[in-house]
């Protein structure tokens, strides 16, 4: 299936940056920060990296269901400052948003922040500087990680046509819909990478787009045990408004919690297989009944969300919670990226340059 | 497809946005008719409980004037949970005649809400969304871009959650007549 971009015609500019952004700002297609220009030399760098001719239709993207072909996606990446290298992953995380169970009608137009948060596995992790070691999630400031992240996020709002209070009902919105895109530090991992548990192999470049609500912060320095610090972060997962618990059963979405390497090493002295971690999160990701307050109980009940213990599950399944190691050798800290629920972790690998 | 002026003072590009769907209108149609007989449909979520209580409401009243209320609570949409609720909601865009589906009070409900109605109205049966008021631009918005900017809405007051119950009876009972005649029905 081909296409055309540019279905609006072509913008002219002055060529000088303070216009182009002063343009972007009065007709819509910036994100509020300065953009570079996509010139003809920018984008035939881009469309020359990528084995897709420039017309090839990845799909119509919500909630406008613009079309996105791949010559209107190098557009805004190369607006986000997207090297030809990385355009692959730009690609990669379009297809995966697309997919239909990563629910891109619903994440898009809903009152919630929630917004594509990208986790980046393989080998071009470091020549593209996605960012996966301190300040992974914001301040370390990678070429790939911001510019990635980025294209994303002006593919959804250009593309798609989604806009905070006109089509988006988004009541806060979130930092990360400026685009958010990290790696794992595979090799800090006591574990397979979470590309290689999903099927990938080691030498593969793959984007994983997880619908994530925002960035839930635990701390710890009480637990020298890793199975009672496993247990801390399992009762902090289950918050009393965790979005799991609006639904009527915990059976989609999932939790990605971001493990530091310097707890990845000690959960992985106790865990040596990261689906008995996944386990050990599940089996106390849960409250009490009685923690909730008697109308709250009553609709949890209601939904049939309260078990013959009278536990309030947060998931339905272990393999919900996705560990992913990354961040600072700092310690002390994990980070939730806790779900939308009615979206699906999607992964799409980058084709070989 | 582009080009930059040899002197460079012109930057030229392909305009970064893409056109939106929704050119196009599809039909709607009425009962034209007595709803006693006619089986009825109402879709919710599970999630609101003020709507919940109203489509409680409503069964009752459809039934009096001898309609055949079919009520579908409609579940998640991705992974299994999405693949039987695409299941239920043909089977129940089938089964009805004409049917309600609601209710939009948050940006994912109110595109899935749309999004369920439009199933019923391109089966060609009358479909009312019902939506609060606060979310009518964008139920408005969803059903152009799903190709059924024609697709009739029931605005309902907003916030309907957190109203006390006998407050939400009284809604009930003075939109049903609107929703009965949105559906070109005849009680």
């Amino acid at each position: 299936m081909t296409g055309s971009a540019g279905s609006g015609g072509f913008v002219e500019v002055a060529a000088d940056p303070v216009a182009l952004y002063e343009l972007s700002l009065a007709e819509g297609w910036g994100d509020g920060a300065p953009l570079l220009p996509p010139t003809e030399d920018r984008l035939e760098a881009l469309l020359g990296a990528t084995p897709h001719d420039r017309g090839s239709v990845l799909g119509d993207v919500p909630p406008r269901f613009g079309t996105a072909t791949v010559e209107l996606v190098a557009v805004n990446a190369a607006m986000a400052g997207v090297e030809p290298r990385a355009f692959g992953h730009v690609l990669a995380a379009m297809q995966a948003v697309l997919e239909p169970d990563w629910n891109a009608f619903g994440l898009t137009t809903t009152t919630s922040s929630v917004c594509p948060m990208l986790i980046v596995n393989g080998p071009s992790r470091d020549v593209l500087g996605i960012d996966y070691r301190a300040g992974c999630l914001g301040g370390a400031g990678g070429r790939g990680s911001m510019t990635i992240g980025r294209a994303v996020s002006l593919c959804l709002r250009n593309i798609g046509g989604q806009r905070a209070g006109e089509t988006s009902r988004t009541v806060f919105g979130q930092p990360a819909r400026f685009g958010l895109c990290f790696g794992e530090w595979e090799e800090r991992s006591p574990w397979p990478s979470l590309a290689s548990r999903r099927g990938f192999l080691p030498s593969q470049d793959v984007v994983m787009v997880h619908g994530g609500k925002g960035t839930y912060p635990l701390a710890d320095v009480n637990n020298d045990d890793p199975r009672d610090l496993t247990y801390a972060i399992a009762k902090s997962l289950a918050f009393p408004l965790n979005n799991w618990y609006l639904e009527l059963t915990g059976d989609s979405g999932q939790l990605v919690l971001l493990v530091n390497p310097m707890w990845a090493r000690r959960l992985g002295e106790a865990f040596p297989r990261v689906e008995d971690f996944q386990q050990a999160l599940w089996d106390d990701a849960w409250q009490p009944a009685q923690l909730f307050r008697p109308l709250n109980r009553a609709v949890l009940d209601e939904k049939g969300r309260i078990d013959a213990g009278g536990r309030v599950r947060l998931a339905s399944r272990p393999d919900q919670f996705v560990p992913v190691v990354c961040g600072g050798l700092g310690g002390l800290h994990g980070v939730a990226l806790t779900t939308f629920v009615q979206s699906e972790m999607q992964s799409v690998a980058v084709p070989p340059s | 497809m582009t080009a930059v002026d040899a002197d460079r003072t012109v930057w030229r590009f392909p305009r970064p946005t893409a056109a939106p769907r929704g050119d196009t209108a599809a039909p709607t149609a009425t009962l034209d008719g007595p709803i006693a007989g006619r089986r009825i449909g109402l879709r919710h979520e599970g999630s609101w409980r003020s709507w919940l209580l109203i489509v409680d409401d409503w069964v009752g009243r459809l039934r009096a004037h001898g309609a055949e209320p079919v009520v579908l609570q409609a579940g998640g949409r991705v992974g299994i949970d999405g693949v039987r609720t695409h299941h239920d909601i043909t089977v129940w865009a089938d089964e009805v005649e004409a049917g309600i589906s609601g209710l939009g009070t948050c940006g994912s409900c109110t595109s899935n809400s749309v999004r369920d109605a439009v199933t019923l109205e391109a089966l060609g049966k009358p479909a009312v969304v019902a939506v609060c008021g606060e979310f009518l631009q964008h139920a408005r918005n969803m059903a152009r871009y799903l190709g059924h900017a024609d697709l009739k809405i029931l605005e309902l007051p907003y916030p309907l959650e957190a109203r006390p119950a006998d407050e939400l009876r009284e809604i009930a009972e003075a939109y049903y007549p609107r929703f009965v005649d949105l559906l070109g029905g005849r009680r």
